[in-house]
């Protein structure tokens, strides 16, 4: 009993740490983007609340905030939706046909994505610019495209693998060839994996950081990451109150898609990670 | 019997032979067409990039000269940089502070989330929001964080009545300040690795220690950790895989800096690519490259990746 009681305490305690750690530096982005003054835990500056910063930042010229953050879900998306399908095509191969050496094909690629992202830069610029596709939507999206396409694979291999081999021969059965199948039965039934995977790379792919900073130039397709981390003010301050509110608005669409779909992003990620 | 078999099938009819082979080959070349955009993909956009970097590796190729074939210069002036093993030495201790400080906190709150208790599901919810905060956004929260004269670091130090420190501006400041926002910033992905590894745990074999008077401290150390010891191996190794590469949150935070301190190796090759020496700074890379690949082939082989194909 006395056990029990003492778990219990020592539980609370945890699960208030681990809330104060996760949360804390969130809600001082947040607090100090809707206060007058970045300084206010001085005890001589009160809080001021005040929108300021978010109408700097959204109605700002120089700043382009809002084309950062265009750019960065138009790129993230497209990027999301096409290394899904075309890793779908890749992990029906893998799963559903018999190709020699596909297991060692399938580690391989795994292998790929934990490349340090240093080591392609330079030549992906090269490229970019022989293409003329610096500063472009293509530019950065074909990028991560390739980039998120071994995560990708891994994690829709471990979701197909999962479903009934019945279904696919009885759709054979019925004529349909191995496309028809894949798009008609094998997607449907593995949606929510599809799905998680899908959220993963869109969210990979908007925070994504050292590619956008290489392959992008002005607003025209720098992403926001980029645009936050460059942004420096005209007036020689750092204008914190500003960056902060900027801070606020990109991470409330990828917190609240997190916040809704956190069952599928936490199985995507541990599908991607450890084999179950 | 076996030979019989054998017999039996060099009996069969021809054609039948003959479509089975040609089947086959259909589709085992199906299956490359399936594949053919991914390799497509990773061909030009990933493997064609290293390549490449490792050509350029053995040249000199500097803004306004032309570029020549240089074998291994660049690789015997980075060993003898005192600058990069500056940066190899900042790294290799990033790494061995962070990654453990990552997998011990994401342990602690994996074995809460394990447990039953109101909140747990917004408790899920909340861990994950430094995982999908920007890693450059997260950098710029902690660099206000660290302000020397209201930031909310010093904020706490003057609560605990320790005078203002100087987090950006001194070697072991900015290598905390840096270390702690890693930190936040890759505790949840551990902590999400390490609680499906305790939720596989066969819940009986608690149930067992329970009647046989087992405490916490016991069960933990003769249960949870022995079973949870493949996903903890797993989660260090890709911890250490990312950590190893890490470039964002330095850059936005330090900028390296200073004086250097905290120049990643990442950081270190981009400085020379910003600058226009690319063969020095491909050479870095290539470096940088074999270390990590050696950590990932560990990792996929210990994770025992691809056995259910």
């Amino acid at each position: 009993m006395r056990e029990e009681t003492s778990k219990k305490i020592l539980l609370t305690l945890a699960a208030i740490m681990a809330t104060i750690f996760c949360l804390g530096p969130f809600i001082y982005m947040v607090l100090t983007s809707l206060s007058g003054n970045p300084d206010f835990l001085l005890p001589t500056k009160p809080f001021a609340p005040s929108l300021t910063n978010f109408m700097a930042v959204i109605f700002s010229e120089s700043a382009h905030f809002l084309a950062y953050l265009r750019n960065s879900l138009i790129i993230s998306a497209v990027a999301a939706v096409a290394t899904v399908f075309l890793a779908s095509l890749a992990a029906y191969a893998l799963t559903r046909l018999s190709l020699p050496g596909k297991t060692v094909l399938l580690l391989s690629i795994l292998a790929l994505s934990m490349f340090p992202p240093i080591s392609l830069i330079s030549y992906l610029f090269k490229l970019m610019s022989a293409l003329g596709w610096v500063n472009t939507y293509p530019g950065l999206i074909l990028p991560y495209v390739a980039w998120s396409m071994p995560l990708s694979l891994w994690i829709l291999v471990s979701y197909f693998a999962q479903v009934p081999r019945d279904l696919d021969r009885s759709a054979g059965i019925d004529g349909a060839s191995r496309f028809q199948t894949l798009i008609k039965i094998i997607l449907p039934v593995a949606a929510p994996g599809v799905f998680s995977t899908t959220l993963l790379v869109f969210i990979f792919a908007f925070n994504e950081f050292l590619f956008a900073l290489m392959l992008t130039v002005d607003y025209r397709s720098r992403t926001i990451p980029v645009g936050i981390a460059l942004f420096e003010g005209i007036h020689g301050q750092i204008p914190w109150g500003e960056i902060m509110a900027a801070a606020t608005l990109t991470t409330i669409p990828v917190v609240i898609l997190t916040l809704i779909f956190q069952k599928r992003i936490v199985q995507g990620l541990t599908r991607g990670a450890v084999k179950q | 019997m076996n030979r019989m078999k054998t017999t039996n099938r060099a009996n069969s009819s021809i054609p039948e032979r003959l479509s089975k082979m040609l089947s086959l080959d259909r589709e085992v070349l199906g299956g490359y067409a399936f594949l053919f955009p991914l390799l497509l993909f990773i061909s030009v956009l990933i493997l064609l990039p290293v390549l490449g970097t490792f050509l350029d590796s053995l040249r000199r190729d500097l803004p306004y000269l032309p570029g020549k074939f240089v074998g291994l210069d660049n690789y015997l002036a980075i060993f003898r940089d005192g600058s990069f093993w500056n940066s190899v030495r900042f790294t290799t201790l990033f790494v061995l502070v962070s990654v453990p400080l990552e997998v011990i906190l994401g342990l602690i709150i994996a074995l809460v989330l394990n447990e039953t208790f109101p909140g747990r599901t917004a408790l899920r919810a909340v861990v994950l929001i430094p995982w999908a905060i920007p890693a450059a956004v997260s950098g710029r929260i902690f660099e206000l964080i660290y302000n020397y004269s209201y930031g909310a670091a010093n904020y706490l130090t003057h609560l605990l009545g320790v005078g203002p420190v100087n987090w950006l501006g001194t070697d072991l400041g900015a290598f905390a300040a840096v270390v702690v926002a890693d930190v936040w910033k890759t505790t949840p992905f551990a902590a999400i690795i390490l609680l499906a590894g305790l939720a596989a745990i066969d819940q009986d074999l608690y149930r067992q220690a329970q009647v046989d008077r087992a405490n916490f401290v016991q069960r933990f150390l003769k249960i949870t950790l022995p079973l949870l010891k493949p996903v903890l191996v797993v989660t260090l190794l890709f911890r250490t895989v990312d950590a190893l590469r890490v470039f964002d949150v330095i850059f936005v935070l330090t900028g390296g800096g200073p004086g250097g301190s905290t120049n990643a190796v990442s950081l270190f090759a981009y400085t020379y690519y910003a600058a226009g020496d690319f063969g020095y700074g491909a050479a870095v890379s290539v470096l940088l490259f074999v270390v990590a690949l050696g950590f990932s082939l560990t990792y996929i082989k210990i994770a025992r990746f691809g056995e259910e194909l």
